[in-house]
């Protein structure tokens, strides 16, 4: 029961996340918000979201070794990357995928 | 109405660890949260995993296991070390839930626990579980990093679990050098029902864990710490504090390997009771608890002898030295050795360990020498406290137990026993040294003996190459004689014995003597008495021949007259002479 958001053309080098959130829980919406601008702005033509609502896909959850929602997993390029909280925390997100920040101190 | 009745009625689910369910009145509170905190490494994972099994192996009641900390695989082979059998668990009753978050895993705002419980919740009602772990949920508070979101992930957690009516079981790490710990160990005690403690710390170098129930909620508990465990079965808690044995009416008497000392002791101690010795250094103690179980060994019974610091070889050498022999019945099976180092641990882990040699030995009788080795590490309420777990063992099982203590200094005069066992023991014999006439001679004394009559004497221990015996009871002055004086006193008795034996043997002579002195006198008078009537024989013969000798002058006289007479006719007179003569002898001899 997942959605996906495909962006531009290009599969090859694109960002692939995959999203796990508990239905309509305020981390939830809010990090799903988060992460599409993010995307956006930074690879407007390349990537692609994968949504897994838990509270629809409880086991898959178990089996994933999800613990918290949301969680981003960033599934290509590699290395897989996780990171966890509403990604309200830009700068975190942007320093993980090896993007640079908006602001250098 | 029922309905909420039926919640508000506190329900306990035994545990399977006895010494636990003994603290908690019963058991976890059934469809409640428990909270176990303590320190690194002092057993929370390996308590809440246990709990876990045995309500799995023992009620059949399906459970989860969410590991936070440990990577679940981990924590499920962990668990195989202590004999439990996890992959069949995991087939059908337990299930393990990897919650271990990745290392490198990056933060970025705010996340919750809604999705883990919405997938246990799936998980729990697809396999029916009742009981759920939370494994150090601090690891997953400290990457919330805000006091105000960890007590709302918590009380989220306690609100999920009571809404499942999930007995929850959660395990959290404190530090206390941690800043923030304060606040959440605040919190976390008020969401659950029960809140045990567990702390580990060095005593006298040795590890000791302990585990305290703080609070339990609409139950009685045991609210001091009681010492426990981490055995090769998991965790065993001690805690039959102020739990004192039914004493039970025992019959039959068990010997103490001397037969002189049951005497005392009206037949020996009582079949499942236990003894104690006690004495200083080398007053024999061992040697007296390697004769008891010899005996028993004998008698084709089963023992078992903890030795505390010697080796069992040394010990079994030393023994031999006074003709008492454990090689055979340690060939045999019938007697099993352990030695066992004070130092290596704690008394909880010594009386542990002592527990589960009685369980594979299965032992009739028992020696523990010294159980006053138990204080040397640890503490003295701790060791207490074993020791009378022990004997609450023992006597259920009908073993008979010999402890020895030992007693050293001022306590020497106070006859006490480091232990307090004193008061526990059911008889108790003390070994001293009487210092006398330029000696220490060992002396025994039955100090109490429940409920037999028993000897008031000090008698003098004796160990020997053919043995070990008490010394005949000698008292000279009011006081008991040992060792020269006693054999002094022995040799003076046995010197009047042979006096008084020589002084009868003279005399009996004497009067053989006399009797022989009489009979020769009698044999003198005998012979005498005949050669008087032979003589009389012989003068009565020469009486009868003289008679006749005179009759034949006479006739001679007479015949030689007649010869005058008849010279003229020589011839015809001796004819007729002899025949006169002849003739007249014979008339003689008729006539007498």
């Amino acid at each position: 029961m997942s959605e996906t958001f495909h962006t531009g053309d290009h599969p090859h080098g694109a960002y692939v996340f995959r999203l796990y959130l508990a239905g309509g829980a305020p981390n939830s919406v809010r990090a799903l918000a988060n992460l599409y601008a993010i995307c956006r702005k930074h690879f407007p033509d390349s990537h692609r979201i994968e949504v897994i609502d838990v509270l629809k896909e409880p086991l898959r959850a178990l089996a994933e070794a999800i613990v918290v929602t949301p969680t981003v997993v960033k599934v290509s390029p590699a290395p897989e990357l996780q990171i966890i909280g509403n990604l309200s925390e830009e700068d975190e997100v942007l320093r993980a995928l090896g993007l640079p920040q908006k602001e250098t101190p | 109405m029922s309905d909420r009745k039926h919640a508000d009625v506190l329900e306990k689910i035994s545990t399977g660890i006895e010494g636990f369910d003994d603290i908690t009145g019963g058991g976890l509170p059934q469809r409640r949260t428990t909270l176990l905190m303590g320190g690194p490494g002092c057993g929370k994972t390996v308590l809440a995993l246990q709990m876990l099994v045995s309500g799995a192996k023992q009620h059949g009641t399906p459970g989860i296991f969410v590991a936070f900390e440990e990577n679940a695989r981990q924590v499920s082979a962990n668990a195989g070390a202590f004999g439990w059998d996890m992959p069949e668990l995991e087939k059908k009753q337990l299930f393990f839930v990897d919650a271990c978050m990745r290392s490198d895993v990056v933060k970025s705002g705010a996340f919750d626990l809604t999705g883990l419980l919405a997938a246990l919740e799936a998980k729990a009602s697809e396999m029916g579980a009742k009981v759920i772990v939370f494994d150090a949920i601090d690891v997953l508070l400290s990457l919330l990093d805000d006091p105000a979101a960890e007590c709302r992930e918590l009380y989220r957690l306690h609100e999920w679990l009571l809404r499942h009516e999930l007995t929850g079981i959660i395990t959290t790490k404190i530090d206390d050098n941690k800043p923030g710990t304060a606040q959440r160990y605040g919190f976390m005690p008020f969401m659950a029902d029960c809140t045990v403690l567990l702390s580990q710390r060095l005593t006298d170098h040795v590890a000791m864990r302990a585990m305290r129930v703080v609070k339990y909620r609409g139950s009685p508990h045991i609210l001091n710490e009681v010492p426990f465990v981490i055995g090769p079965a998991g965790v065993e808690v001690g805690a039959t504090n102020g739990v004192h044995p039914e004493p039970q009416p025992f019959k039959e008497r068990v010997s103490t390997g001397i037969a002189r000392l049951d005497a005392m002791l009206s037949g020996g101690f009582y079949r499942g009771t236990n003894a104690l010795i006690t004495g200083s250094s080398g007053t024999g103690k061992s040697t007296l608890a390697g004769l008891f179980l010899e005996a028993a060994c004998r008698r084709g019974e089963r023992a078992l002898f903890v030795s505390f610091d010697e080796n069992a070889r040394d010990l079994v050498r030393d023994l031999a030295s006074v003709n008492v022999h454990l090689t055979p019945h340690l060939k045999s099976g019938l007697l099993r050795m352990e030695a066992v180092r004070t130092e290596a641990a704690a008394s909880e882990d010594h009386f542990i360990r002592i527990k589960h040699l009685i369980a594979e030995h299965h032992p009739d009788c028992l020696a523990v020498d010294p159980l006053s080795a138990l204080v040397k590490v640890g503490g003295e309420l701790a060791a207490t406290n074993a020791a009378e777990r022990l004997i609450y063992i023992c006597r259920n099982r009908r073993i008979t137990v010999l402890f020895t203590s030992l007693l050293e200094g001022a306590d020497m005069q106070m006859e006490t026993t480091p232990l307090h066992i004193s008061t526990l023991a059911d008889s108790w014999l003390q070994i001293s040294y009487a210092l006398h006439g330029g000696e220490r001679n060992r002396a025994l004394t039955i100090i109490k003996s429940r409920g037999s009559k028993h000897s008031n004497q000090m008698r003098e221990l004796v160990f020997s190459d053919t043995g070990i015996t008490l010394a005949d009871p000698y008292t000279a002055g009011g006081e008991v004689l040992m060792g020269t004086l006693r054999i002094e006193k022995e040799n003076a008795v046995r010197a009047e014995q042979e006096r008084k034996r020589h002084e009868i043997e003279q005399k009996r002579r004497e009067v053989e003597l006399v009797m022989a002195q009489r009979d020769l006198h009698l044999e003198a008078a005998q012979r005498d008495l005949r050669n008087r009537s032979e003589d009389l024989d012989t003068l009565k013969l020469a009486e009868k021949t003289s008679t006749s000798e005179q009759t034949q002058r006479q006739d001679e006289v007479v015949r030689r007259r007649d010869g005058q007479l008849l010279r003229d006719q020589p011839a015809r007179a001796k004819a007729d002479g002899r025949k006169p003569a002849s003739a007249g002898l014979k008339k003689r001899g008729s006539r007498l």
